[in-house]
């Protein structure tokens, strides 16, 4: 048996795949742990798995910053081509600079075979490239990865931001390591990404959602005296703050407040005094359990969120707000599944129109049927788990390994 | 929107064409409660997300031809480039390449 070590940001959609491919790695009797600096996923992991927190001695200057890290991604408003430099420069960076040192520790001492680096966890892969052990990388924003294509320049911009952050910590090449060469996993399929040719070490895993631990209760009960009605989600996820939520929900309040629907919202039931009756407010759901009862899903176009409702065979509206959402709507509206409304602009009478459009219209159900059989054909925890454990090696092989793959 | 222009713009005739590109990217009704100059930037006055701007280039290279090259001009721009991109700036390109 093996031990495998998740390196992930403290992101919602970044943990979440690697909770039910752990989840199988942990059912054929390997050892896996996960490091990260948010306290709060123990309660989330698979029985079994193993939170590796990392943390500085805790003076308390240290454990600020560490709490600071955790949120620094809501702290500001961001949208467009320009919230790329804020995730690089103001989030990412940041806090690879100070988990490095930290993941080293613990690598160190929980002697992983294989590391699995979350692909914006450039010091995941940094810290196994220089300790010598074998990784794979799990890509679970593949906009990233469709950058090269769509955006050369801005691709470029961002290797380079990660060259340097590579060549701080140590390692002096140009080009960057943070994909792994022997197995990039990329949870989305084919057909969802999009044509583009990459290397054979790339490989389109569609998402995993199995195994999952439910750790949060629902009001199923008003859900249901809500009646026979269509049932929507609406969901920003959790990466916006206060001041996005409060005009983005008031556009939905107006748009399907007291329509003959029943609407989930994801937010601080606080955030309004009153919200109409046919609405549901949490502030977190069980989206994997209630997603079999819904019709369709409002988003604002992150992967994780987009691909967990395709994998149920649900229309979306997509309204993508910074970062890679906007090219995730975009494969949204490109395989047919749902209609694209622009954050600044939409009105509440735009939204109104496009979740009947997607209710009504039979076609955005079929696509996002398609979509979903795509995903059940690639493969999911299973496949990831065989490559996974492919790569686990006797450590005399170890340095042929290395020598192989970088020079 | 296939034509391949073969007689020289003149700056003007360049940005009206331009104008009803991104009216076809953005949508007629919002283009009604905007003010579109030369100096108006794609990412903070047109509020343009990076896949409209993708779309608004397939159009500018569909009508202006391959030989402007419009796609690759703008896939050499960086971060800052894009972020700070503002009609004037294609203009002069096409004006440049044709």
């Amino acid at each position: 048996m093996a031990r495998f070590a998740f390196i992930v940001p403290p992101l919602t959609g970044h943990v979440n795949p690697t909770l039910s491919l752990g989840a199988e790695l942990l059912q054929r009797g390997h050892e896996v742990g996960w490091i990260s600096l948010d306290a709060s996923l123990g309660n989330r992991l698979p029985q079994g798995g193993q939170l590796l927190l990392l943390q500085y001695d805790q003076n308390d200057v240290e454990k600020r910053d560490s709490e600071q890290y955790l949120d620094q991604i809501t702290k500001k408003n961001v949208s467009g081509i320009e919230s790329i430099k804020f995730l690089y420069e103001e989030v990412l960076i940041p806090l690879n600079r100070y988990m490095f040192e930290g993941i080293t520790i613990i690598l160190d001492a929980f002697k992983p075979d294989v590391i699995i680096n979350d692909h914006q966890l450039f010091s995941g892969a940094i810290a196994a490239y220089k300790m010598q052990i074998p990784y794979a990388t799990s890509v679970t924003a593949p906009a990233a990865v469709k950058m090269m294509e769509d955006l050369p320049g801005v691709h470029e911009w961002e290797i380079r931001q990660i060259v340097a952050l590579q060549q701080e910590l140590g390692i002096p090449y140009d080009r960057a390591i943070v994909c792994s060469e022997a197995l990039t996993m990329i949870f989305t399929s084919k057909d969802f990404f999009g044509d583009m040719s990459l290397p054979p070490w790339y490989k389109f895993i569609g998402p995993v959602i199995q195994h999952r631990a439910t750790v949060t209760s629902f009001n199923w009960e008003k859900l249901y005296h809500l009646g026979d009605v269509p049932r929507i989600l609406v969901s920003i996820g959790t990466t916006f703050d206060h001041t996005y939520k409060k005009e983005f929900f008031q556009k939905v309040i107006d748009a399907l407040g007291n329509e003959p629907v029943s609407v989930v919202v994801v937010s601080d039931p606080t955030l309004f005094e009153e919200w109409p009756d046919n609405f549901v407010v949490q502030e977190r759901i069980p989206q994997l359990e209630l997603l079999p009862h819904l019709d369709a899903v409002v988003c604002h176009g992150g992967h994780n969120t987009v691909c967990e409702s395709l994998s149920h065979g649900l229309p979306l509206v997509v309204i993508p707000i910074a970062y890679d959402q906007s090219h995730v709507a975009g494969r949204v509206i490109q395989v047919e599944s749902g209609v694209r409304l622009n954050y600044k602009r939409f009105k509440a009478a735009h939204l109104h129109t496009a979740v009947w459009e997607i209710l009504r219209n039979p076609a955005y159900k079929e696509a996002a049927k398609r979509i979903q059989f795509s995903f059940e054909q690639s493969g999911g925890a299973v496949t990831a788990a065989n490559l996974l454990e492919e790569l686990v090696q006797q450590p005399a092989y170890n340095q042929a390994f290395y020598r192989n793959r970088f020079y | 929107m296939d034509t391949v222009t073969k007689r020289k713009l003149n700056s003007e005739e360049i940005f009206a064409a331009l104008k009803v590109f991104i009216t076809e990217v953005i949508g007629e009704e919002f283009v009604e409660d905007m003010d579109i100059t030369r100096e108006s930037s794609f990412t903070k006055d047109l509020e343009m997300d990076s896949i409209e701007i993708v779309s608004f280039s397939e159009k500018v290279k569909a009508h202006f031809g391959e030989n402007i090259d419009f796609t690759g001009w703008l896939s050499g721009m960086d971060l800052d480039q894009l972020i700070n991109l503002k009609l004037d700036d294609i203009i002069k390109h096409i004006e440049t390449c044709q």
